[in-house]
């Protein structure tokens, strides 16, 4: 499957290798035909059932199977700042900041247009991925690709100029082909990290640094008693567990 | 400090809970002197509001004393005596800076939730579920309030508390509902519902020169603090039928704009509201939407209807054509705090109106439980619960 960065097509020229993806569709089918394919066999018994059984069996181990094979997405994400393109550009290109405003990754400059992305905190994910700068103009794009076959991904970063006073339209188009099947593509999307997410918040994070100059946050202000379903929630809704330890017995106690 | 929390439904807590801190560089402690207990909070002491998590402190609407500040801080000192708007604004990004401070883009750190729900994300608000951000409330003792050089209002001398405890919440949403009826000379204004923002928005609607208005609502002391600010009365539940009843009244025309000050836990009766309330209680919808299918069949041909009154989720058998038939306009929406304040400060000092005539409890903190469940049953005539954080902790 070739697939193309609709925002720009002729940066990054690298094709993505020939290792096999999948997608959530065909996963899903197969483990459902697996699984009617068994259920019918083991309601029939007999040679005919074991026979479709067996096969509904197979079906099945390779839809878990399927889990080891690379997923092949494609992400969009746009936001508008009221800044200027090359303040923008210019913001970015300053790897003191990359930091302060990624969500869920971690980047470093390695010089010469080579960099490092980690995902997760560093020191707490081990996975990293080395990334080359393909293509740039200043105030205009920034396109990159991975340099290695273990995460392939790439893709552009476009600055254009919104109508009036509306600032810059910021867009990041990006293409990858992830380690793991759809299972761990919905795991990642639990914690965080699917590359959706990633793109969302810390394009988002960047939006709230360069306009409002701080990140909102409600981490480490008082809370009172959470309980369990206060703790699940926090799970849910992807927000910090760091809050500020809270005593749990009633005023006046 | 104490502070009050949220526990389930139909359950709030006095907790003692960590001082709060400076977290962001424009970030602000205050020492809260007084606070009110507001009638969406119902909406969330009813359950009806998601994203509620045990523990949150609850409170949008609060004022008292500066006593830290960030290292961002412009405007504000330690020892200034401030209100603060319930929503949250950065004053930097294109709503902020077009006046449309509620849907500010940078205060929200749930923002992708609201998107979710709602297609975009307006502003952080206080105390009121992580769907607005998640920021503690201000039924406490102290509260972090952040960007608070955009948006406390600084209180002059000679002003009590309870005369301007209001311009964090109801003062500016009732005014902000008549401002949209963009009344004209002569103009009758109907009002659905006379809890607190009711009254607020039936002085305002005079304020901005409205000829009549008519107040609806069914409990009698609320029906009294409407007539004494000059509206006419109207108990629904003595009516047959009010659209009939409101064409009467205006000679046959309807008010000029309808409002309603009511949102998702309208009461009313017949058949309608029956299901409605079942629909709700069967978790199949968060709203009841009673009054807002009223005011679109009241309102006059071209009128507008305005609604302070808080909605959550989808709504149904919403008389549409109607309100296409008569070409009506709608306006609504988390007030624009910031667009008011100053002003209406401004209006208070000038002694246009004394804000503190809403209120029929002063209560301690420790007493809060008590006054939500009072105050949803509108019983002992609760209008509005104003509470002092630090009565019983001073008299211990």
């Amino acid at each position: 499957m070739t697939i193309t960065t609709n925002f720009a097509p002729q940066h990054g020229e690298k094709e993505f290798s020939r290792r096999p993806a999948t997608s959530q569709l065909e996963t899903t089918l197969t483990l459902a035909a697996g699984a009617a394919l068994a259920g019918i066999g083991l309601w029939r018994r007999g040679w005919m059932g074991t026979v479709l059984a067996g096969g509904g069996g197979y079906l099945i181990y390779s839809g878990i199977a399927d889990i080891r094979r690379p997923y092949q997405g494609r992400v969009r994400v746009g936001f508008t700042i009221v800044k200027r393109p090359q303040e923008i550009y210019d913001f970015l290109s300053d790897a003191q900041n990359w930091n302060r405003f990624l969500h869920g990754i971690h980047l470093e400059s390695r010089g010469d247009g080579r960099l490092r992305l980690a995902i997760g905190k560093p020191g707490r994910l081990d996975f990293e991925s080395r990334i080359e700068v393909t293509d740039r103009k200043p105030g205009e794009y920034i396109a990159w690709a991975s340099a290695d076959q273990m995460f392939e991904h790439r893709g552009v970063i476009n600055f254009k100029q919104a109508p009036a006073d509306r600032g810059t339209q910021i867009s990041v188009a990006l293409e990858y082909k992830a380690l793991a099947g759809p299972i761990a593509h919905s795991l990642a999307s639990l914690a965080g990290w699917h590359p959706e997410q990633v793109m969302r918040e810390s394009l988002r994070r960047l939006k709230q640094l360069m306009e409002a100059g701080e990140i909102p946050t409600t981490a480490g202000q008082p809370v009172g008693s959470r309980g369990l379903s206060g703790v699940t929630k926090r799970v849910i809704y992807r927000e910090p567990q760091t809050e500020a330890a809270a005593e749990t017995r009633l005023a006046g106690d | 400090m104490k502070a009050l929390c949220w526990k389930g439904k139909n359950k709030v807590q006095v907790e003692r809970v960590d001082d709060p801190s400076i977290l962001n560089p424009r970030d602000a402690i205050i020492r809260i002197t007084r606070t009110a207990i507001c009638g969406s909070d119902l909406h969330l002491y009813d359950g009806y509001i998601p994203t509620m998590e045990p523990g949150d402190v609850l409170g949008h609407e609060f004022m008292g004393e500066v006593v830290e500040t960030g290292p961002e801080l412009k405007k504000l000192k330690r020892g200034d005596r401030v209100v603060v708007p319930f929503t949250i604004a950065c004053g930097q990004c294109y709503y902020c800076k077009h006046d449309l401070w509620s849907a500010c883009d940078n205060t929200n750190p749930n923002a992708w939730m609201m998107e979710k729900l709602y297609g975009y994300s307006g502003s952080g608000l206080f105390g009121y579920s992580h769907l607005m951000g998640g920021y503690a409330g201000g039924q406490a003792q102290f509260a972090r309030v952040p960007f608070a050089d955009v948006g406390c209002i600084q209180i002059p001398e000679g002003l009590d508390d309870e005369q301007v405890l209001f311009l964090s919440d109801i003062f500016p949403t009732g005014f902000m509902a008549a401002e949209n009826c963009d009344i004209n000379a002569g103009d009758v204004i109907a009002v659905w519902g006379c809890g607190p923002v009711g009254q607020f928005t039936i002085r305002s609607a005079f304020m901005l020169g409205a000829a009549r208005v008519i107040a609806i609502d069914r409990f009698h002391e609320r029906l009294r603090m409407a007539r004494a600010a000059g509206a006419e009365i109207l108990n629904y539940a003595e009516v047959d039928d009010l659209i009939e009843e409101l064409k009467w009244v205006t000679g046959g025309r309807g008010p000029d704009a309808c409002i309603d000050a009511v949102g998702l836990e309208a009461h009313g009766s017949g058949l309608a509201a029956a299901y409605d309330d079942y629909k709700q209680k069967l978790k199949l919808a968060f709203d009841r939407p009673t009054v807002l299918r009223q005011v679109i069949q009241a309102c006059r041909k071209g009128g507008v209807v305005s609604i302070p009154g808080v909605y959550g989720g989808m709504l149904d058998k919403i008389p549409f054509g109607s309100a296409f038939g008569k070409g009506l306009i709608f306006k609504m929406g988390q007030t624009h705090m910031h667009r008011y304040t100053a002003p209406l400060l401004k209006r208070i000092q000038a002694g246009e109106i004394d804000p503190s005539f809403v209120i029929t409890h002063r209560l301690s903190l420790d007493e809060a439980p008590d006054a939500y469940r009072t105050f949803r049953d509108k019983k002992e005539e609760c209008i509005k619960v104003v509470l002092d954080p630090w009565r019983e902790a001073e008299a211990a």
